[in-house]
């Protein structure tokens, strides 16, 4: 063996990294496009029309624009609720569930008229949404770590448990439910307690800020604390990490319910910042779309802010392109999913792939090298 | 036709890594029916070398030929198509599934129910034919990892692997299992077989091979005819210098102080078998005592309850009065090198810089005002990576891009530099080249004279005679025996492993 110097891509130890796992999701990304492409062609409209539509229908003005930063926020936020999870190899699957909760524990806070300044009121319906979803996250927290219960199955039906929670409390819960309304829903928030609006004609509250820096933060925990140095040896290897003494079962429900708490942190900024009111059913299928926003971002927190808006992108701008070109609305989950699937797909092949090339190319240099 | 004389030829590989050269222009070449030892130190890139054969790396330059045919392997699937056969140094069995389950993995098949039958019937004929035996409907991990070696062995044969590639099969054999696969390696030659077979034992390299080729920092030293080679030859060729690992001069123990005292301890293991029966035992601080015995009949489950990751039934265990009641991970404390570096020593996919804190991330000086400290994180893994000769081209690079050998050392590296007050090391020199051996006798003697407790346990007789001042002897859960290390000879030990009282006591 032989060390040496070399300036190559892969040996760049911090930014080589994000360049490759980078550019390799841009890649998966391009290919889950045109494969997408191909679907709406033939549904017979023009793929390159389709995909003008998207675009301007997610930039095509400032109001288009505040929407896909409305709808971002609680992708970043579950979205980093399940790759916290994922960094302790544990699939959180139950951010719909803590959505639901995180809307009823803010919400319960958020009607009573208390007189309180709007920054309390506002700071104490968030907690009580977090704590509302940390409470519903120690369940499957809890089974996982000393009973040793799938948390994927577990989380997920916990999740209908939380739909229909909700619905029960917006439909018949005398303090909750607004009496005699078309649709279930629950009482209106008070002014007080509702995020202030950052732009007149616009819904655009702050979520989107709060959820970015979380990400960023959470960024900063996994690389820079011993709790993030415990939480990814626990991904890592689960036996080496019970030998350095880290008590695992404590460690796996700490990440679960961090993972609630960011969950219900989302869907209680997404009542108090945008329905003011608990719809029955209001998250639809948000919490899952956040596992996708995990998996698209491999795990990464900073990836998290990046999927999340290619992902809000493509649901506002969905909405447009349906409109224009005729195409289902359902074409934008397709290419989500498609999205999701080429770039771990090349992830998975590209590894191998990629150590080839460059090794050639070193190959190369070494010959030139002799030849000198 | 004539029938070709090689096998095997491989011609000016070369293999490079991001900033390591692994493989330097290596040629070899391999008889049909022949044994070829390949030696070097750990990193020498006998495994990257081994791997180019079996299609798992792709070689920069260089030929290789099977039987005097240029060929190209571009998978692992291609190399067995073209008769090569490789058990690795770290095993890639499915632990959960069945032995036969892993044997049919992998196996094209253009059924739709596979009919295990007469794949079992084939298993079972193999086991008599080589005299390997498994019972093809056990899971993997519950077999000793004997037997796991065995499997893969039986793997390769299944598939008709004319060139079978060995990397360092007997680190984990006991030694009757050691000459159950040389008796296998006969037969299989005297089939007209070729055996590559990586060792860092010399002596079974001298004795179970035909030739043997050399290896060194990635370049080829040189082959020669076993019969010309002697162990401290080959010793010299590998590593540059002479080395041995004879018994060390040792001063006599001053007053006895204990520090780990077993009483009474009943243990499990994974299976629910008793493991430890009514174990006591005393090791007293400036002492190493070895454990000898077959593998399997405690050692694990003793090391473990010691470092309180497995809680014993009943008794007490206590390290300098202190009760081991839960996982210790105070390398001040306990410094333990566990059995199975890759599954508990190490985070394969962390750094190495990371794995030599695993235990002491969250303590300074690595992590200061609830933050980790990455300068003196750095700092202390170049420190280590000198101390300890590590070889890796940085401290950053994945900890699984090391050799065998030196993943070994990040773990010693890791247990026994801050000086804890009793050892455990579990097969410590397992993997390890003559050097590196005798370089961790050294360390351990130090701890020795440092006044540390040290429990050496290991598979290996020359080792633990040559380091311990006690030899205690495992059977079945039991201290079979206990002889003096001055006076201790193999033959004794031997058959105390083999579960025969010493006369006195019977
Ligand atoms: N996948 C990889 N990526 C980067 N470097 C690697 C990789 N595999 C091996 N190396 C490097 O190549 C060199 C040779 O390693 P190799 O595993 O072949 O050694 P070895 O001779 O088998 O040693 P040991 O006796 O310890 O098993 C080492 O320095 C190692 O760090
Ligand atoms: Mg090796």
């Amino acid at each position: 063996m032989k060390t040496e110097k070399k300036a190559n891509i892969t040996t760049i130890p911090f930014l080589g990294d994000i360049i490759l796992s980078g550019s390799r999701t841009l890649i998966g990304i391009a290919l889950g496009l045109l494969t997408s492409g191909i679907l709406i062609a033939l549904s017979n409209a023009n793929p390159l029309v389709a995909y003008g539509a998207m675009i301007k229908g997610a930039f095509g003005d400032i109001y288009a624009f505040c929407n896909v930063l409305v709808r971002v926020s609680p992708l970043l936020l579950g979205g980093m609720g399940v790759a916290i999870g994922n960094k302790a190899g544990i699939w959180n699957t139950g951010i719909e569930g803590y959505m639901y909760l995180g809307a009823i524990g803010s919400g319960l806070v958020a009607i009573q008229d208390w007189g309180l300044p709007s920054a309390l009121h506002i700071l104490l319906a968030v907690i009580a949404g977090m704590a509302f979803a940390a409470a519903w996250g120690l369940i499957p927290g809890y089974l996982r770590a000393h009973r040793g219960v799938n948390e994927v199955t577990c989380t997920i039906m916990l999740n209908y448990v939380a739909i229909y929670l909700t619905n029960w409390l917006v439909s018949d819960a005398g303090f909750f439910a607004e009496s005699g309304a078309f649709f279930p829903m629950s009482k209106i928030f008070q002014d007080s307690a509702q995020l202030p609006i950052l732009l007149r004609g616009t819904s655009l509250h702050p979520g989107v800020f709060v959820g970015i820096i979380v990400c960023l933060i959470f960024f900063f925990l996994l690389k820079y604390t011993p709790f993030g140095f415990r939480t990814r040896m626990l991904g890592g290897n689960p036996n080496a990490a019970r030998y350095s003494g880290v008590d695992i079962k404590k460690q796996i429900i700490l990440v679960m319910v961090l993972g609630a708490m960011l969950g219900g942190l989302g869907g209680a900024i997404e009542v108090i910042g945008l329905r003011h009111r608990v719809y029955s059913d209001f998250v639809t299928g948000v919490g899952y779309e956040c596992i996708a926003v995990a998996l698209l971002a491999g795990g990464n927190p900073v990836g998290v802010i990046f999927a999340g808006f290619f992902f809000a992108i493509l649901k506002v701008g969905g909405a447009t392109m349906s409109i224009e070109t005729g195409v289902s609305s359902s074409m934008t989950s397709i290419i989500m999913a498609l999205c999701v699937l080429f770039v771990i797909g090349v992830g998975l092949t590209d590894n191998h792939r990629v150590k080839k090339k460059s090794n050639k190319a070193d190959a190369v240099a070494v010959v030139k090298q002799k030849e000198e | 036709m004539e029938e070709p004389k090689f096998a095997l030829q491989m011609t000016d590989i070369t293999k490079r890594f991001p900033g390591v050269l692994a493989n330097d222009r290596i040629s070899l070449d391999c008889k049909k029916g022949e044994v070829l030892g390949l030696l070097g130190e750990n990193g020498a890139g006998k495994t990257t070398l081994m791997n180019v054969l079996y299609g798992m790396h792709q070689p920069d330059s260089g030929k290789i030929l099977i039987n005097e045919k240029e060929v190209e392997i571009t998978s692992p699937s291609k190399a067995i198509e073209l008769g090569i056969g490789m058990v690795h140094q770290h095993f890639k069995l499915v632990e959960t599934l069945t032995v036969l389950e892993n044997i049919v993995l992998g196996i094209p098949s253009n059924k739709v129910f596979l009919d295990l039958e007469p794949i079992r019937k084939r298993l079972l004929e193999l086991c008599q034919e080589y005299e390997l035996y498994v019972d093809p409907d056990a899971e993997v991990w519950k077999l000793p990892v004997g037997q796991q070696q065995w499997v893969e062995i039986l793997k390769a044969l299944y598939r008709n692997a004319q060139v079978l590639v060995l990397d360092e099969p007997t680190a984990v054999l006991t030694p009757s299992e050691s000459d159950q696969l040389c008796r296998a390696i006969r037969r299989l030659t005297s089939e007209g077989r070729s055996i590559i077979f990586i060792s860092h034992k010399l002596r079974e390299v001298v004795e179970i091979t035909d030739r043997v080729t050399i290896i060194r920092d990635g370049k080829l030293v040189g082959t020669i005819p076993t019969s010309e080679a002697t162990q401290a030859k080959l010793a010299h060729m590998m590593v540059g210098r002479p080395v041995s690992i004879d018994r060390r001069p040792r001063q006599a123990l001053q007053q006895k102080k204990p520090v780990l005292v077993m009483k009474d301890v009943n243990a499990l293991d994974e299976r629910g078998i008793q493991a430890l029966k009514n174990f006591n035992l005393t090791v007293h601080a400036g002492e190493i005592v070895g454990v000898a015995g077959v593998d399997g009949n405690g050692q694990k489950e003793l090391a473990e309850c010691i470092s309180g990751l497995k809680k014993p039934v009943s008794g007490t265990i206590s390290v300098n009065d202190t009760l081991i009641t839960d996982v210790v991970a105070d390398p001040k404390f306990i410094g333990f090198i566990p059995e199975d570096r890759q599954k508990t020593g190490l985070v394969m996919d962390f750094s190495v810089a990371e794995n030599l804190i695993i235990k002491e991330y969250d303590k300074e000086p690595y992590a200061e005002k609830r933050l980790l400290n990455l300068q003196n994180i750095k700092k202390h893994a170049q420190d280590m990576i000198k101390k300890y000769g590590i070889k890796t081209p940085t401290d950053t690079v994945k900890v699984s891009t090391l050799s065998g050998g030196n993943q070994q050392k990040v773990i010693i590296a890791r247990e026994l530099d801050s000086e804890p007050i009793l050892d455990i090391a579990c097969h410590p020199t397992r993997g390890l080249d003559m050097g590196a051996v005798s370089g961790v006798h050294d360390v351990l003697m130090k701890e020795r004279e440092r006044g540390a407790a040290v429990l050496f346990v290991s598979a290996e007789l020359q080792e633990i005679l040559a380091l311990s001042d006690r030899i205690i002897v495992l059977f079945r859960g039991e201290i079979m025996g206990e002889v003096d290390g001055d006076t201790a000879d193999a033959f004794t030990i031997g058959q105390l492993m083999l579960g025969q009282a010493l006369e006195e006591k019977t």
